[in-house]
């Protein structure tokens, strides 16, 4: 157990040393001098070179990636090209949005399909069946952002009940702030529901069709007490794990969500800053993203192998 | 990269059946008649699309701008006055582009990774693997944001990150065919032979996982689109005046009160095209019986 503790955790600091050189790496060997971008077009050589040492830029590259990973460590993201604001303090101020539309979305897409999932693997055959897969499959097929913008027309220019962007940070006013989050929570829940119904009524329908579940049959267990006892824990374990790998779906998602409704989150702050080419804002944007990503799965995979031992000996 | 076909492909099986005897275009008409007409469509758009806009794609007229549709423009105007249909047939064409980029990266990349690591076994098998697990559901937009900041936004840079993206669902599937047809007759026979292992895997292993990888290619064609459009969109992909999706609903986005048809029709058709590939890979799949039903 231990040592499969310790695997997983090596994993993710592995993991997480590809994504940061990788972040370091492509930005930095990105075309546009930053210190030519930031004095403008009218700045002279000179004025660059000097702005360009300022910043530690003239530098070798592996030098600097050791330098900027040392910092990284210590928690100093860097100060951004345009602002100066230290990249942490940014990434601090953005990090709640994010986090709480994020959650908000899971929690009720979750919610939501779990039942939806068991009720379509436990009655396959009824009359309401194939228009609902059929609902899960257009479901899965709409574009994520589109329904954004459907769900600001109606809600917000035809029928003038929800605003149409914007936050309430949560400590201002709460109801305020879950106003700001319903039609951008709406938004993500359509779009992560489809495919985890979907996933729920394939993983209910296998654990049906195990021996273990024809044994109880003949012991006279009715379908009720199967699905309680058989197959909602063995598919909620299936799926938990699949919740992990929805997480980039769940974190691209946010991000273009963040964009539509103009939630200062981090997917704006890393958005504009890739339009800015504001370098150390997209490494602290995309570093402490694939961190939140590989911390989440190491803790799905714990938690699986606590629940589900037959993972720790494989 | 796309959550489908991990469900629909985790048993693939090697060996196409029954269904073979009937042809693949006449299966597809009797089991999917909705999929096959709305690629039939998008694909005929995508290849004839400039021959049959009735207007410019990029010429802006702006005493015609946001007009509902009418006779002269049959789905109206956007806000610099450019036809909507010719500007979605345009699109169409760049859709079409992105599912190729994107299949040809993902497919080749992934297929040969799985088709080594599974073929091969052994050390090969798990350094793959670990690869391929990490990249597995890794967030496709991260990955966009790194490749576009280090070139710059335009439709092949951002579909070189979602191919990307896509190259664990190919090598998945391809290292689970390899790994089911190892130790098979023929396979074996050819190995007796003296025929090379790389050389085994491509004339012996390959042919036998092209239906498995075409049903993956469908649902991840379905995905690059809508990738496209959602990169267009936030301004990474395709650049203005250019047509595409995601430009045309990022247009549609600073109009939404007053011409909201236009973000409606275009996600109208992109989401049928969607649909089309998603129900497609559906149908490929009951073709060659790797269908979870």
């Amino acid at each position: 157990m231990a040592g499969y503790i310790f695997g997983r955790i090596v994993g993710g600091f592995v993991t997480l040393f590809c994504v940061s050189a990788l972040a370091f790496f492509a930005t930095a060997l990105a075309p546009g001098n930053p210190a030519a971008v930031l004095l403008g077009t009218m700045a002279s050589p000179e004025r660059v070179e000097a702005v360009n040492k300022l910043m530690g830029l003239d530098q070798p590259l592996p030098v600097r990636y050791g330098i900027w990973l040392r910092e990284v460590v210590q928690g100093n993201l860097g100060a951004s090209n345009l602002s100066f604001r230290p990249v942490a303090g940014l990434i601090g101020a953005a990090l709640p949005a994010t986090l709480e539309l994020a959650a908000l979305s899971l929690i009720l897409a979750v919610l939501i399909s779990i039942p939806l999932g068991l009720l379509l693997a436990q009655h396959p055959n009824r009359w309401w069946t194939r228009p609902l897969s059929g609902f899960v499959t257009l479901g899965i097929s709409v574009p994520g952002f589109w329904v954004g913008l459907l769900l600001i027309v109606v809600f917000s220019v035809w029928l003038h009940i929800l605003p149409s962007g914007g936050f309430v940070p949560i400590n201002r006013n709460l109801g305020g702030n879950l106003r700001s989050l319903i039609l951008p929570t709406l938004t993500l829940v359509i779009y992560l529901t489809p495919s985890l119904v979907r996933f729920v009524r394939v993983a209910a329908a296998t654990v049906l069709r195990e021996d273990y579940v024809d044994t109880a049959r003949a012991k006279g267990a009715g379908l009720g007490r199967i699905m309680l006892h058989h197959v909602v824990p063995n598919t909620l374990i299936s799926t938990l794990t699949y919740i992990g790998l929805q997480l980039g779906l769940l974190i691209s998602g946010a991000i273009i969500v963040e964009i539509i409704f103009a939630i200062p989150g981090i997917g704006r702050l890393g958005m504009s800053a890739v339009l800015n080419r504001d370098y150390p804002v997209i490494q602290g944007v995309v570093l402490v993203a694939a961190a939140g990503y590989v911390l989440v799965n190491l803790l799905v995979d714990l938690a699986y192998s606590l629940i589900d031992p037959r993972v720790r000996v494989r | 990269m796309t959550e489908l076909s991990s469900t629909t492909a985790s048993t693939p099986s090697a060996v196409p059946a029954r269904r073979r005897r009937q042809g693949l275009v006449s299966y597809l008409a009797r089991r999917s008649p909705l999929a096959l007409l709305l690629v039939s469509l998008f694909l005929f758009a995508a290849l004839f699309g400039p021959l049959l806009a009735p207007h410019s794609m990029t010429d802006t007229d702006l005493s015609q701008a946001n007009l509902a549709p009418n006779a002269g423009y049959w789905l109206g105007t956007d806000a610099l006055g450019r036809d909507v249909l010719s500007r979605l047939l345009g699109s169409a064409g760049v859709a079409a582009q992105a599912m190729l980029i994107v299949v040809a990266i993902g497919g080749v990349l992934g297929a040969g990774l799985g088709l080594v690591a599974g073929g091969l076994g052994g050390i090969t098998d798990l350094v793959v693997s670990r690869v391929t697990e990490i990249l597995q559901g890794f967030p496709t937009i991260l990955i966009a944001i790194v490749i576009v900041a280090l070139l710059s936004p335009s439709l092949t840079n951002a579909m070189i990150a979602v191919g990307l993206a896509a190259v664990p669902d190919f090598a998945r599937i391809a290292r689970s065919v390899a790994i089911q047809l190892r130790d098979r007759e023929f396979i074996q026979a050819a190995r007796g032979l003296g025929l090379s292992e790389i050389r085994i895997l491509l004339t012996e292993t390959l042919p036998n996982m092209i239906g498995p990888l075409i049903i993956i290619a469908s649902f991840d064609g379905a995905q690059a689109i809508m990738w496209e459009a959602a990169l267009s969109f936030l301004g990474l992909g395709v650049q203005p005046p250019a047509p595409s999706f995601g430009s045309m609903l990022r247009d549609a986005q600073n109009y939404l009160n007053i011409n909201p048809w236009l973000a409606i029709t275009v996600g109208v058709v992109v989401s049928a095209i969607i649909l089309g590939l998603n129900l497609l890979g559906d149908a490929l799949s009951d073709f060659y019986e790797m269908s979870e039903r």
